[in-house]
């Protein structure tokens, strides 16, 4: 519509499925009076780009006049956004100028080939309906009895619930829902909000995953630290809805500057109104201090170098207006929201945490392997004497069990090194379990394990070592194959014994328990799902018609997800 | 500064330090450096000099921490650069020092204070002067003007007389880091005190009124806090020729710890007080008083202000009456002002009326 009103020409689009051969072209208007999509021409084409036939696809090519911006409120942060929470997608951002000059030319590359799952339709919930939807509900209906109606077109109504509905609104049972008045419609609706009734099913929305939020994340944004958290399902005022979130600190994120916040409700970026949004009241109502952010009062949006990700998903997203640029007040989201954000400022402090130990360890190694060889190498020179022997002031110094580790990519091999030395700089012999974290559920494979172990759970790896005596070290080394460069840049060490290891956690036996069984339910799950895993672009192909298909279903329902539904009333 | 070391001495005494730090690491201890505690917690007045030096407290930095470590290693380092120059006949800028540590590797300085800090820690831990170790400063000296007589020792060796009223031009005489007998001699005076002044705008215009002439007086520039030189020539002038310095500087607690060093001697030179201190000097003003006396235009006290005011407080070298009235005059008053806010009443007022009236109470006008 923008591109008629301001140039007067037609959308050019093209589109192909992979079943037939092929391509339709259209040019497409807009009757501004009625709303309503013109067709201009209607052709078919066989679809080619550079001598190869495209199997399918879409390609939409408009014309607009408008003032090109860059920073915060522009096509490349809009389409950055949108590569973060569609990391299924490939996107290319050119910009040529009035001069012809290409002036922009940003690609963001997939991180996933999987598509996300398709959206299954659900019929709404009765605490979730608008007097206008029940009214066209009741008008289109076909069934004969209110009851009936009732359970057929909504969720979570049983026969029961609906006959208490009945009862409650005055209205019999057998009532013609199509020819009930507007007083009634009204009372119906009324005796909808004070039924109880089973919450609608959760599993229609389509979440990205936290683990696909991180790779989004880190792969536009240049960062040390990322966490994400895509929280269950849940029901307000029955719609279903789902958040994820996500914080990535550190890297190239400028520190004097307010935090950067995304906002995403089903996956398109919200740009706008930043301040009256609901994703933005619940940031803000963290207090970010006591996970390591700067922040005046504990209130607001916090400084620092980080970027908060926040992704509403719901059947019946609910704005502040019609541009849908800021999500509206609700109690129950806002909670929801508080509550993924306060687990990933828990990550983000244990990483600093984690971060300031090795930091103090870092400066204990720099102590003795270069200062205080210096100190006794000038000394005995100025002195004309022998160079002592440090171990004794060394371990005197140190007094403590330190593991040095170090995860990194190898550009050769392409393969992720971790490696880890343990020392024992106290006056005793020590034995311990070292034991690591590494991507198994990923895909990554374990290689060049020198020293052997052996599993302990799924993605945590044990090894023993045996008294290691004072002034002593052990050195643990391993490579991950199969992970892409970013996946993999942190591993986690913990320890099993009496002593404190600088470097490494004391393994907490719960959580290793919870692990193992967490482990094996996912195994079961995973074992329906086996055959599932080679994944070829043609497999992808076909997914991608069949989730095609559903659209199209989803709209002749026409009580889908707010992503799909044409702005109505 | 009468009491230059033989290079061997000097020697022997560094190489006390570098002992110590050997010492240790052969018992398989952790190498340390033992040197008085320099803060007002640790300084006595000295009763046979009238001065304030450091006590008999010690603080051990020992290699158990990054940076004491590396503390460790540059005192070496600056061991080693010192034994060099001694050998050779060299010396070198404490700024030369700073940019000749980048060669150190890890002992290298971050920052010239460091450095100085250090060449200061050595100066007090062997007892000897940074001249001993053939460092100087860049710091120059202050200005002089007045009608007294110095002879210098120039560059080509020759004694030169220079009047620091008739020789010299508004700027004045310059006085070089080196003030010792053996470059500088105090050769004849016709005037009755020196006076110490704050800043440079006030310095110009004493000079411009003719102040020094009307009074009799000589006038030294202090630039702010005094450098060691500058210290060093008033206590010579005031020993010497047996005359009078009054401080005249801003009223603030910052001007308090100039008097302070330059009467009692600075907590950082306090193992050189009794070279450095004139403990006859007198604080002319400007004192809280004469804030509200002179109605002067004033700012208010910033807190680093009333911090510093509050350390004076608890510094042994202001515990008496007059300093603690003063200060908690100044805490009450909760203003400061400066030198030049007498400008309030004219370019003159201040040698025609504030000055006279502040000397007439010393019994110098």
């Amino acid at each position: 519509m923008y591109s008629q009103l301001t140039t007067g020409k037609q959308t050019y689009v093209k589109s192909k499925i992979a079943s037939e051969n092929t391509a339709i072209e259209v040019n497409l208007g807009i009757d501004t009076r009625k709303n309503k999509a013109v067709k201009y021409r209607q052709e078919r084409v066989i679809w080619t780009e550079d001598d190869e036939i495209i199997k399918h696809g879409l390609m939409i090519k408009t014309e607009m006049k408008a003032k090109f911006q860059r920073g915060n409120q522009s096509i490349g942060q809009y389409l950055k956004m949108t590569s973060i929470v569609n990391p299924h997608a490939n996107i290319r951002f050119k910009y040529i100028n009035s001069e012809g000059e290409t002036e922009i030319d940003e690609f963001w590359k997939r991180a996933t080939r999987n598509l996300p799952k398709p959206v299954n339709s659900i019929k709404p919930h009765p605490h979730g309906i608008h007097l206008g939807q029940l009214q066209r509900m009741l008008k289109e209906s076909e069934e004969r009895k209110l009851t009936s109606f009732l359970r057929q077109n909504f969720s979570g109504v049983s026969s029961r619930a609906a006959k208490e509905v009945c009862t409650k609104a005055g209205l019999s049972d057998g009532a013609k829902p199509k020819l009930l008045k507007a007083e009634q419609i009204n009372s119906l609706l009324d005796a909808c909000t004070n039924v109880k009734f089973l919450p609608p099913p959760t599993n229609c929305l389509s979440p990205i995953e936290d683990l696909l939020i991180k790779k989004g994340l880190s792969k536009t944004i240049d960062s040390k630290f990322v966490t994400t958290l895509t929280r269950s399902p849940r029901v307000t005022s029955g719609n279903p809805y789902q958040i994820e979130v996500g914080l990535i600190f550190g890297g190239s994120i400028p520190s004097d500057q307010q935090v950067q916040l995304l906002r995403f409700a089903n996956r398109v970026p919200l740009m706008y109104q930043q301040g009256g949004c609901l994703l933005t009241q619940a940031i803000s109502s963290v207090d970010w201090r006591q996970y390591g952010l700067e922040q005046s009062g504990g209130k607001g949006i916090p400084k620092g170098p980080a970027t908060i990700l926040v992704h509403l998903a719901s059947t019946n997203v609910q704005f502040t207006s019609e541009a849908k640029e800021a999500v509206a007040s609700n109690e129950d989201v806002l909670q929801e929201i508080r509550k993924s954000l306060l687990e990933l400022g828990r990550n983000l402090r244990r990483h600093m945490k984690k971060k300031k130990k090795m930091a103090k360890a870092q400066e204990k190694f720099d102590l003795i392997n270069d200062i205080l060889p210096a100190i006794a190498e000038k000394a005995s020179s100025l002195l004309n004497k022998p160079i002592p022997e440090l171990s004794r002031t060394i371990s005197k110094i140190m007094n403590a069990v330190i593991f040095e580790q170090s995860t990194v990519w190898d550009k050769e091999t392409k393969t992720t090194k971790v490696s880890g030395i343990l020392y024992n700089y106290t006056a005793r012999p020590r034995s311990y379990t070292i034991l690591m974290n590494w991507p198994e559920k990923q895909g990554a494979v374990m290689i060049d394990n020198q020293r052997g172990g052996r599993k302990e759970t799924t993605g945590l790896w044990a090894w023993k070592i045996e008294t290691l005596q004072p002034g002593e070290n052990a050195i643990i080394e391993f490579g991950l194959d199969n992970l892409e460069k970013g996946d993999w840049t942190e591993t986690e060490v913990f320890y099993r014994g009496s002593a404190e290891i600088i470097g490494a956690s004391k393994l907490d036996e719960k959580i290793l328990e919870e692990m193992k069984r967490q482990n094996s339910e996912d195994l079961d799950e995973d074992l329906g799902i086996e055959n599932e895993v080679d994944e070829t672009i043609s497999n992808v192909a076909s997914r991608a018609e069949v989730s095609n298909i559903n659209l199209t279903e989803v709209q002749k329902e026409s009580f889908q997800t707010k992503l799909f539904e044409e702005e109505d009333e | 500064m009468g009491r230059r070391r033989e290079d061997g001495e000097t020697k022997e005494a560094l190489h006390h330090i570098v002992n110590e730090m050997y010492t240790k690491l052969e018992k398989g201890e952790t190498p340390t450096m033992t040197l008085p505690v320099r803060t007002k917690l640790n300084i006595d007045f000295d009763k046979k000099l009238g001065v304030y030096k450091y006590g008999k407290k010690k603080s051990t930095r020992d290699a158990s921490s990054l940076g004491s470590a590396k503390n460790l290693l540059r005192a070496l380092h600056m061991v080693e650069f010192i034994d060099e120059m001694i050998e050779n006949g060299k010396s070198s800028t404490l700024r030369e020092m700073y940019y000749i540590s980048e060669g150190w590797g890890h002992g290298k300085f971050s920052t010239q204070n460091e450095s100085n800090n250090l060449a200061e820690d050595l100066e007090i831990i062997t007892s000897s002067m940074r001249e001993d170790f053939r460092l100087r400063p860049e710091e120059d000296g202050s200005r002089i003007i007045g009608n007294l007589t110095i002879n210098e020792l120039n560059r080509r060796g020759e004694w030169m007389k220079i009047n620091a009223r008739d020789d010299v031009g508004d700027s004045g005489y310059g006085v070089p880091y080196n003030v010792e007998e053996e470059k500088i001699q105090l050769l004849d005076h016709d005037i009755d005190f020196i006076m110490a002044i704050e800043t440079g705008g006030m310095f110009d215009r004493l000079i411009e009124n003719g102040f020094d002439e009307e009074f009799r007086c000589g006038l030294v520039h202090l630039k702010g806090q005094p450098a060691r030189s500058t210290r060093r020539i008033l206590k010579r002038m005031n020993e010497e020729w047996n005359l009078p310095v009054v401080v005249f500087a801003d009223g603030d607690p910052w001007s308090f710890r100039i008097f302070g060093s330059i009467a009692y001697g600075a907590i950082k030179t306090a193992h050189i007080s009794e070279y450095l201190a004139t403990p006859s000097a007198t604080y002319l003003g400007v004192t809280a008083d004469d804030i509200i006396a002179y109605d002067l235009p004033s700012d208010d006290l910033t807190s680093k202000d009333v911090e510093a005011l509050k350390s004076e407080l608890s510094d042994p070298r202001f515990a008496d009456g007059y300093w603690q009235e003063q200060i908690n005059t100044m805490l009450k008053l909760g203003k400061k002002a400066e030198q030049q806010s007498l400008a309030k009443y004219g370019l003159d007022f201040v040698t025609d009326t504030y000055l006279p009236e502040k000397l007439a109470e010393l019994g110098l006008a």
